[in-house]
């Protein structure tokens, strides 16, 4: 907003001289005020009694929230080791950004099977849409948060983000509490169907 | 009120009301196709427009003013005065009931069916607020069945009955129907546990949810994924229209290069088995190499003749036609060119420039004859037609050939010799026209005709033809379909003539079924020429040099589903089609451009299609492309229909030439027409092998199984001979669809052909494969 009241004000500045000798005078004495040292003093102390707050990354790493929306994941049932993706394309279609794309074909166990499976993350937003619509909490945001690239387009493939098979088997899959994971009072949320009889 | 709503055919409507509005309908029109029509809506599951109402759902139900009794909307007429009501708390129960009841075990598959996104019920269950189930009844076991290019999956069936009555009343193959059993009802294949059909697909288009699918589509793509593209399919003289449903292919490639499935406006048209699933014949990954170019426009610039068949756009015709103006080249394209002629001798006798049937006229006549044409095969939804006039309006349908067809139940068959044709026609005019005649010369060429004699020697029984008189005396809108053995008899000239004054001097319609997909259009555009010159260029075709939309020729052409253009239909319709898949390479207009007729697209030509043929000065861009949502086609425009002079110059009938021997019907399956069909991944299971009874078997001293050499003057084909149980006579049937002779060779011969088969060693078949 303009304020109508709003006017310029002369700023007095503090005339200082412009003859090079008074210039020579002016960098001697900010160069060896002493300061520099105190900083460089406080370094050292520090160092020397190995009391670091940094984080040292790559090295280190900090913990991430599971609110956290990084690389995505494609995950495993965690009694038969299927995919749990049922290729339904809720995640294709309700994408802002238009980046995820599979491709489905009928199994030779008559059912729906996702040939290929990509995210280009980079026009992935990381929104979180993909995993909140996934009826089957196939696809889930991870705590994979290193995705630079040398290029712009950036495919994530169905391999790359399917929890491998041997990880799987060893249990080494994590069911992440984070986007896209059952709310914690799932349980009590769910309803039987009539197909109970 | 009332009064005022009276029209010029006042007398004929009533008006109503739909929920407090007055609405005006046609007697007999149903509340729902009157409430529908004037913007209202009525919730329905099992009504289709082009069906007899089903009656299954209830969901359609009003109520009205007076009656205690919910009224179902689909099958119940208009009465004058009724107040109906669509909507009320009582009736959105009663159809939240119905619902229920659907949903009952109905799996929660939305996921995964192909039908998910354009299902009826998940619609209406979504419309109705059903987000809880409360009931559930013993489980079944439901097996999924695969019949061929059809699946289906029972636990997904409501018995609605579309597929049931569609197949009946519009197809006629009449092959499934409803094992009735209370809760374990299902569709099932009628009398058989195989489908033995012809396959058109139409159930799985009018089928609401996704228990009948197409299984070369099932679970490749979701249906909103897909973009519709109005096009015309493009492999026979009916023009039907079409949608192509295109996506990008595999994941890493936005463009969109694969057509995924053919649609249809099913509420009102219905598509054939070709239409249906013959769609990917497209020539990719085609390139510009502009010294592949040069090399084509030396060629052009050699040769003094170019080939072509019938399976191109009007504007690559007049493209052709501008090339001969400046560069005087022959135009070869021999099938247009004897349609041409029978058109054109036609057209001299009923003093019109076209025929007047169209395959709206057959599906309102009462009384329909179909001569020279293998009807199901030529032209599958004439047959359609046919089918419907005959189930829902009670019309008579005459079917005469050589052999017998057990598709089509006609009325009544009745069986020419082979070459008899002319014969037949001169009967045919002698039974309509005899009584109803004005022109002197014409009443004296019948009464000399010796009826007695012209039918034995055809072979028609002459109580048969009585028999036709007598039914034809009671019906007002008869129509004759004349087929393409016509135009390639010996003795075609006189045939024409003769419909011409059937046309001329009775109210019999003659819609003709031109030879191939724009044959009309060619014949109405190219000056063709007869003799073929030194050097050829042939346009999917054979010649010197060929031009290919099949990528086997010396310069790439795209294929009919990459272009932009229009073809003239069996309908004399203009109708346009649009490209579905890109293509990288050049077009006949590049070649042109080349040689000095400029114009930028090809479909700039759609202009300058010639008035004095009957076409419109009307640009392509103008052209509707699109069904309306009530079901009128309203793609493109009709071609004008002048008056011209007639002449008299009917000649005496021939004697028949004798078909002794071993004879063919060059004919396709319903499946398959051309080199474009048979590219096409569904459909490359239909059989290609020679047919014939077994009585031909004996014949021809060959058995079923028989790898056989045909040969019939310089050409020969082999095949693989078939006992078809379902075949009579001592006819064979040749398929030529995968054989390059089906362009340019045997359209313009006439189609039975006299043959010498001789068993050919297997070896070669392994060495040809
Ligand atoms: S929403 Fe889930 S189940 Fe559906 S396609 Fe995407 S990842 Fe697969
Ligand atoms: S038929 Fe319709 S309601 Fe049933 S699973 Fe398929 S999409 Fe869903
Ligand atoms: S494909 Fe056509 S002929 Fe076969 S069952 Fe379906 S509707 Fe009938
Ligand atoms: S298969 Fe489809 S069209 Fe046929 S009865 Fe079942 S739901 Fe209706
Ligand atoms: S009838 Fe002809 S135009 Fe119609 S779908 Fe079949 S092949 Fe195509
Ligand atoms: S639409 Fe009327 S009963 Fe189904």
């Amino acid at each position: 907003m303009v304020n109508s009241k709003a006017k310029y004000v002369e700023v007095e500045l503090e005339k200082y001289s412009l003859k090079p000798f008074d210039r020579f005078k002016r960098v001697m004495k900010r160069t060896f005020k002493g300061e520099l040292f105190v900083g460089l003093g406080i370094v050292f102390r520090e160092m020397v009694r190995f009391n670091i707050h940094t984080t040292q990354y790559p090295g280190e790493k900090l913990p991430i929230s599971p609110r956290y929306r990084a690389i995505h994941e494609l995950l495993r049932l965690l009694e038969s080791g299927n995919e749990r993706c049922i290729g339904c394309g809720l995640c294709e279609k309700i994408c802002i950004s238009k980046c995820i794309r599979m491709d489905t074909h009928l199994g030779e166990d008559g059912r729906k099977h996702i040939s290929e499976y990509t995210i280009n993350f980079g026009r992935c937003i990381f929104c979180g849409y993909c995993a909140e619509v996934c009826p089957e909490l196939a696809i889930v945001h991870g705590p994979r948060y290193e995705n630079s690239s040398e290029q712009r387009a950036h495919f994530g493939l169905k391999e790359d983000m399917l929890t491998p098979i041997d990880v799987f088997k060893k249990g080494a899959q994590k069911e992440y509490p984070g986007f896209g994971a059952p709310s914690p009072d799932a349980d009590k949320r769910i309803k039987k169907t009539p197909l109970a009889y | 009120m009332h009064e005022m709503l009276l029209h010029s055919d006042g007398c004929d409507m009533i008006s109503f009301y739909v929920d407090g509005n007055l609405v005006e309908a046609k007697k007999g029109q149903t509340i729902l196709e009157a409430a529908t029509k004037s913007g209202h809506y009525i919730p329905t599951m099992c009504y289709l427009p082009k069906l007899e109402p089903i009656s299954s759902c209830r969901i359609c139900v009003v109520e009205i003013e007076g009656s205690d009794e919910l009224i179902l909307s689909c099958q119940t007429p208009v009465v004058e005065g009724i107040k109906v009501t669509t909507d009320s708390k009582k009736l959105f129960e009663y159809r939240q009931n119905i619902l229920k009841l659907y949903d009952v075990n109905h799996p929660l598959e939305c996921g995964v069916c192909d039908k998910s996104g354009e299902c009826l019920l998940q619609n209406r269950t979504l419309e109705f607020e059903l987000d809880r189930q409360e009931f559930s009844a013993k489980e079944e076991k439901r097996e999924i069945k695969r019949w061929g290019l059809i699946g289906y999956d029972p636990s997904l069936c409501i018995l609605c009955e579309r597929c049931v009555h569609t197949c009946n009343e519009i197809i006629g193959d009449d092959a499934i129907e409803i094992a009735t059993g209370g809760y374990s009802s299902h569709i099932k294949p009628k009398g058989s546990d195989e489908l033995d059909c012809s396959f058109c697909g139409e159930c799985i288009a009018v089928c609401p949810v996704g228990a009948l699918v197409s299984t070369g589509f099932k679970y490749i793509s979701n249906s909103w994924e897909l973009r519709k593209i109005p096009a015309t399919c493009s492999h026979c003289p009916v023009g039907c229209a079409i949608y192509y449903e295109v996506k990008h292919d595999g994941t890493l490639d936005a463009s969109e290069k694969r057509i995924y499935r053919v649609s249809n406006d099913f509420e009102y048209n219905s598509l054939c088995i070709a239409g249906r699933f013959g769609f990917d014949f497209e020539n990719s990954e085609t390139t510009k190499d502009s010294s592949e170019l040069s090399r084509a426009v030396e060629a052009f610039l050699k040769a003094d003749t170019i080939r072509f068949n019938s399976f191109i756009t009007n504007e690559e015709a007049l493209i052709l036609q501008k090339l001969k103006e400046k560069r005087g080249y022959k135009l070869i394209n021999s099938e247009a060119y004897i349609f041409r002629e029978f058109l054109s001798e036609l057209s001299m006798a009923s003093g019109v420039s076209f025929y007047t049937g169209s395959v709206e006229d057959v599906k309102r006549s009462d009384f329909i004859l179909s001569i020279g044409s293998r009807i199901y095969d030529d032209a599958p939804v004439v047959g359609y037609a046919i089918n419907s006039a005959k189930k829902l309006k009670g019309a008579y349908f005459g079917y005469l050939h050589t052999i017998e067809d057990n598709r089509i139940h006609p009325s009544k068959f009745v069986k020419y010799e082979v070459g008899a044709e002319e014969g037949a026609i001169a009967a045919l005019a002698y039974v309509i026209l005899k009584d109803k005649i004005v022109d002197n010369r014409l009443q004296e060429y019948l009464d000399d005709l010796d009826i007695g004699y012209i039918c034995s020697e055809s072979n028609i029984s002459e109580e048969e033809l009585e028999s036709l008189a007598k039914i034809l005396k009671s019906k007002s809108s008869p129509i004759l379909i004349a087929g393409s053995d016509l135009y390639s008899h010996k003795r075609a000239e006189n045939i024409a003539r003769l419909l011409g004054f059937i046309e001329k001097h009775s109210n019999f319609k003659v819609l003709l079924i031109p030879t191939s997909t724009n044959t009309l259009g060619v014949s109405l555009i190219c000056d063709l020429d007869k003799e073929a010159g030194d050097y050829v260029i042939g346009y999917n075709d054979i010649g010197d040099y060929r031009l290919s939309s099949l990528g086997d020729g010396d310069l790439d052409m795209p294929a009919l589903n990459q272009q932009e253009g229009t073809f003239t239909t069996i309908d004399k319709r203009v109708v346009p089609t649009n490209a579905a898949l890109p293509y990288g390479g050049y077009e006949l207009n590049d070649i042109a451009k080349e040689l000095e007729i400029a114009r930028e697209n090809t479909i700039d030509y759609t202009l300058s299609l010639p008035r004095k043929s009957g076409y419109r000065s009307v640009g392509f861009d103008e052209l509707d492309d699109e069904i309306s949502k009530d079901g009128v086609d309203r793609r493109g425009y009709n071609l004008v229909i002048e008056e011209k002079d007639t002449h008299f110059n009917l000649q005496k009938i021939a004697d028949i030439d004798e078909y002794n021997g071993v004879v063919v019907y060059v004919s396709n399956p319903t499946s398959q027409f051309s080199y474009m069909t048979n590219r096409a991944r569904l459909l490359k299971d239909q059989s290609s092998d020679l047919e014939g009874s077994e009585q031909f078997s004996i014949a021809a001293k060959i058995e079923d199984g028989d790898y056989v050499s045909i040969s019939f003057g310089q050409y020969e084909v082999k095949k693989v001979f078939k006992i078809n149980p379902k075949l009579k006579g001592v006819v064979g049937i040749l398929p030529i669809f995968d054989n390059m002779l089906s362009t340019y060779l045997l359209p313009s011969q006439y189609k039975y052909q006299k043959v010498e088969i001789k068993k050919a060693s297997l070896e070669k078949k392994v060495e040809e494969n």
